[in-house]
């Protein structure tokens, strides 16, 4: 009975040294998932739709090209789908600097190592009249937003 | 008169001179950095022609590495804000502090090198089998410490080369089948390179890999005593081994006592005759003196006359046109360019094809290669006839990287097009 | 025979122990040589002679060698130029025909509404502060993208030195409507306004949205610009000259005219838009925006400096 009991105890004492240490590694590990980011969030404004001029224009800060067409708008991004460089646009392609993938005017994979097309970003107009992007969410490619500007 | 310089040099470079063999052995026993060192080493493995001395002087490096690299953390900023001005102002305005960083710079090269030219050396010797598979295990990730080292320490200085190398390293890791974007957040503290990201590798390079590193490199040394000796010896071995005669049994310490087997110092002088070594003290110990001094003086040569590069400041909005990797990493960069291969509908990125997979694989067969060898004899000889066939593989596999190291390096221009080195490359732009 | 393989492994290893000692001996001195034969060394002894010979001989003893930097965070500023450029601020005492490097600085209207420890030198005239060597700090090298505005770049460009710091002061005068001393930038000023850019093209959130915005062109890569029908140099500047001139052979689908302009107009214009960078100066060296046209000159909007 005696020995019973101090096996338990010492079966208690082990497994809780054991389960506390472990769980300190885990609170440990826990503590290099920031909670907080210093990053941009996914959805954030650009300017106004009148804004911007015809064709392709680079918006440098958040890496992605506006595209406007007449009154018809979209985003695509700038960051190669392969491995995050930012390309460029060269008049009628995109080329990425760091391992050569070739985008067409809609993001397409022309050639290269880029796996997947240049995504497209939902955009829409946010209360105050500015373009609205969600980089977290593609829409499918030729989509676009229609906006009715007076001021061009 | 060249006897009494002799008499001189002995007096500055030694305490004492060992009268015997015997005083010469209690010289090691008794000195704590002698410690690794066996009281007695054959004399075929103090041979320039065997080992080549590549494990020696990679040792040298990473000493080197870690006095200059104290040294450096002395004036070395690790925030987004500083880090760029601290390296600006060790190259221009801290005494000797050009130096300080070529030195670090050429060393930390030298030394991925020289640990791959080891590995090689020790592979083409067959001497990674039997007991000493699991040295060849702590070798491989030795070599991985040694190229996490190269990896953190890139980013350290915050210039362009710095910040896109890393983006692009870690874009690779977090390709990898479920756990990869989640590595690539912890790596970064994030989703893009940034102040976390630099605080980060700095912890991890300037204490948690080196600290790694050390214990393993010192496991590394201790080990090869504890095999008895460099694979070099196993001929002669063999060839005593005809000879019959008893093995003396002695109790040895461990870690948790006494165990019984044969100690390491009879280990290391098993099978051998008196007449087949010399007192490791002074002539090991004088030959490791002459690789570190040589070694050290190749790393000053480089770092007097040739400076560590370093780029604009970083500048997340615009990548460099090409971005490379350093050279060691820049056969990966060219295997990721082209390896991303279209299956039907299913696309497989060059990101997980060429950088996880391939040196996934080459890692694995690195590990398990002392399980897979069948060869059963020629050990501790170079290119064995019974290993022609593996020896074949490792050059053919070696040779291919280098290809891909000289294309990458030398050959992408900007857009990563092909040029030959002769041929003109476009001029990028400037501004004025 | 262990003695004689002893002997013989001292034999073969003691010389080369001696050399690679003498070697390293060697190659310390060259250090602790090139360490003390910096580029500055001989400028700063010259300098000491200089100022004795102009009769400062309290001056002279209390010259010290060593790196000297005009340091001011607020601009983020780490000049080192003035280690070797030693004669800087003594245009009054030392004669102005001093040679480079130890010339003292012209003394020009504007310079003491712009002192030397409140603005250091790159702000005007670029380069790399940070460098102790004349190449390093002139061309930067190394990805280091703001080169001094020599006089060498400013013939290149077509303009003179003076013409091209311009676009430097504009920095911070970007507001003003003229700035005297800046002719260039005011010139282009003036077209901006006679040739109704502002119809097509934002600058400041003003202006017109059929065209590209412009508020911070000068921050634009090289590598954005298309130099497929440039006919000179592939710099911005060029191309920016190229484009005032004939826009629609530069860019051909554009809607902008071919101003046709004298190559002067359209390369005081180019200055323009260099200028237009987003620069984070604090807003003290901003100066006031003047009600009235030639009021910059004035001491009342050079006092909030």
């Amino acid at each position: 009975m005696d020995t019973d009991r101090r096996r338990l105890l010492r079966w208690l004492g082990k497994g809780s040294v054991f389960a506390a240490f472990v769980a300190q590694i885990g609170a440990a590990a826990r503590a290099f998932f920031p909670n907080v980011l210093y990053e941009p969030p996914t959805t954030f404004k650009l300017k106004q739709p009148a804004f911007y001029p015809q064709g392709y224009t680079f918006d440098a800060e958040h890496r992605l090209f506006v595209i406007r067409a007449e009154a018809r708008f979209h985003v695509i991004s700038a960051v190669c789908t392969h491995l995050g460089c930012t390309v460029q646009w060269r008049g009628t392609e995109f080329d990425c600097p760091c391992h050569g993938s070739r985008f067409d005017a809609n993001g397409n994979v022309i050639s290269g190592p880029a796996p997947r097309p240049l995504p497209w970003f939902e955009i829409s107009i946010a209360p105050d009249g500015l373009l609205e992007v969600d980089s977290a969410s593609a829409v499918p490619e030729g989509s676009s937003l229609t906006v009715a500007t007076e001021k061009t | 008169m060249a006897g009494g310089i002799q008499r001189l040099w002995r007096k500055l470079a030694w305490p004492w001179s060992p009268a015997s063999d015997r005083e010469a052995s209690e010289a090691i026993v008794r000195n704590l950095w002698l410690h690794w060192f066996p009281a007695k080493v054959s004399g075929r493995s103090l041979s320039w022609s065997y080992s080549l001395w590549l494990g020696t002087a990679a040792a040298s490096l990473f000493v080197i590495l870690t006095v200059t690299g104290v040294m450096l953390m002395f004036f070395y900023v690790p925030s987004t804000e500083r880090a760029y001005g601290s390296i600006k102002d060790l190259e221009y305005a801290v005494s000797f502090g050009r130096l300080l960083r070529n030195q670090h710079r050429w060393a930390a090269e030298g030394m991925v090198a020289l640990a791959f030219m080891h590995m090689a050396r020790v592979f083409f010797t067959g001497a990674y089998r039997g007991s000493r598979a699991l040295n060849w295990l702590v070798g491989v990730a030795l070599l991985l410490g040694t190229l996490m080292l190269s990896f953190t320490g890139y980013l350290l200085p915050w210039d362009q080369l710095a910040y896109w190398a890393i983006t692009v390293g870690t874009n690779i890791a977090s390709q990898a089948p479920l756990v990869g974007p989640t590595a690539r957040y912890i790596l970064l503290g994030g989703h893009f390179v940034g102040q976390q990201t630099l605080l980060r590798f700095y912890v991890l390079h300037v204490f948690f890999l080196p600290a790694v590193v050390w214990i393993l490199v010192a496991y590394h040394m201790w080990r090869v005593r504890k095999d008895g000796g460099l694979a070099a010896i196993e001929p002669l071995r063999a060839l005593r081994r005809a000879e019959p005669r008893e093995m003396p049994r002695t109790k040895s310490y461990s870690l948790f006592g006494l165990t019984p087997g044969t100690s390491v110092a009879v280990a290391s002088s098993m099978g051998l005759e008196e007449s087949d070594q010399v007192a490791s003290s002074p002539n090991l110990t004088r030959r490791m003196m002459l690789v570190f001094l040589t070694v050290f003086n190749l790393t000053l040569l480089l770092s007097l006359f040739i400076n560590a590069p370093l780029e604009g400041p970083a500048n997340p909005s615009v990548t460099p046109n090409p971005a490379k990797a350093p050279w060691y990493f820049v056969w990966l960069q060219e295997l990721v360019s082209w390896t991303t291969v279209h299956l039907g509908s299913i696309t497989i990125s060059g990101g997980l094809l060429g950088g996880i997979l391939v040196p996934g694989i080459l890692l694995a067969a690195l590990i398990l290669w002392p399980f897979l060898d069948r060869s059963t004899d020629a050990e501790g000889v170079w290119f064995a006839p019974e290993r022609k066939r593996q020896n074949a593989v490792f050059v053919v596999i070696t040779a291919v990287i280098i290809i891909l190291i000289v294309v990458g390096a030398w050959l992408r221009g900007p857009y990563w097009h092909l040029y030959w080195p002769w041929s003109p490359r476009p001029v990028l732009p400037r501004v004025l | 025979m262990a003695e004689r393989r002893d002997q013989s492994l001292e034999r073969q290893d003691f010389a080369w122990l001696v050399l690679m000692s003498l070697i390293f001996f060697g190659l310390v001195a060259i250090g602790l040589w090139r360490e003390y034969a910096t580029a500055w060394r001989p400028w700063q002894r010259e300098f000491k002679l200089v100022l004795a010979h102009a009769g400062r001989f309290q001056d002279a003893r209390k010259f010290q060698p060593g790196i000297r930097q005009i340091w001011n965070p607020e601009l983020g500023v780490v000049d080192r130029c003035v280690s070797c450029h030693l004669g800087y601020e003594w245009g009054g005492i030392l004669p102005a025909a001093l040679r480079q490097p130890l010339t003292p600085h012209p003394n020009l209207s504007f310079m003491n509404r712009h002192p030397f420890d409140r603005f250091g030198c790159t702000p005007c005239h670029a380069g790399q502060g940070w460098a102790t060597n004349a190449h390093a700090a002139h061309y930067g090298g190394g990805g280091w993208e703001e080169p001094m505005l020599s006089r060498r770049l400013a013939a290149g460009c077509g303009v003179s030195e003076a013409e091209l710091l311009q676009m430097r002061c504009n920095f911070c005068h970007r507001r003003d409507r003229s700035t005297q001393g800046m002719d260039a930038i005011n010139l282009a000023k003036t077209l901006i306004k006679k040739k109704k850019c502002l119809i097509c093209h934002s600058v400041e959130g003003q202006g017109g949205h059929s065209a590209p915005d412009l508020t911070y062109e000068g921050d634009k890569d090289p590598e954005q610009f298309d130099f497929s029908h440039i006919a000179g140099a592939r710099t911005v500047f060029n191309w920016h000259v190229e484009h005032f001139i004939a826009a629609g052979k530069v860019s051909p689908k554009t809607a902008m005219p071919d101003y046709d302009m004298p190559p002067d107009q359209a390369r005081a214009l180019a200055l323009l838009m260099l200028s237009w960078r987003h620069i984070n100066y604090p807003p003290q060296y901003i100066p006031q925006p003047q009600s009235a046209p030639q009021t910059a000159a004035t001491p009342a909007a050079s006092s909030n400096h």
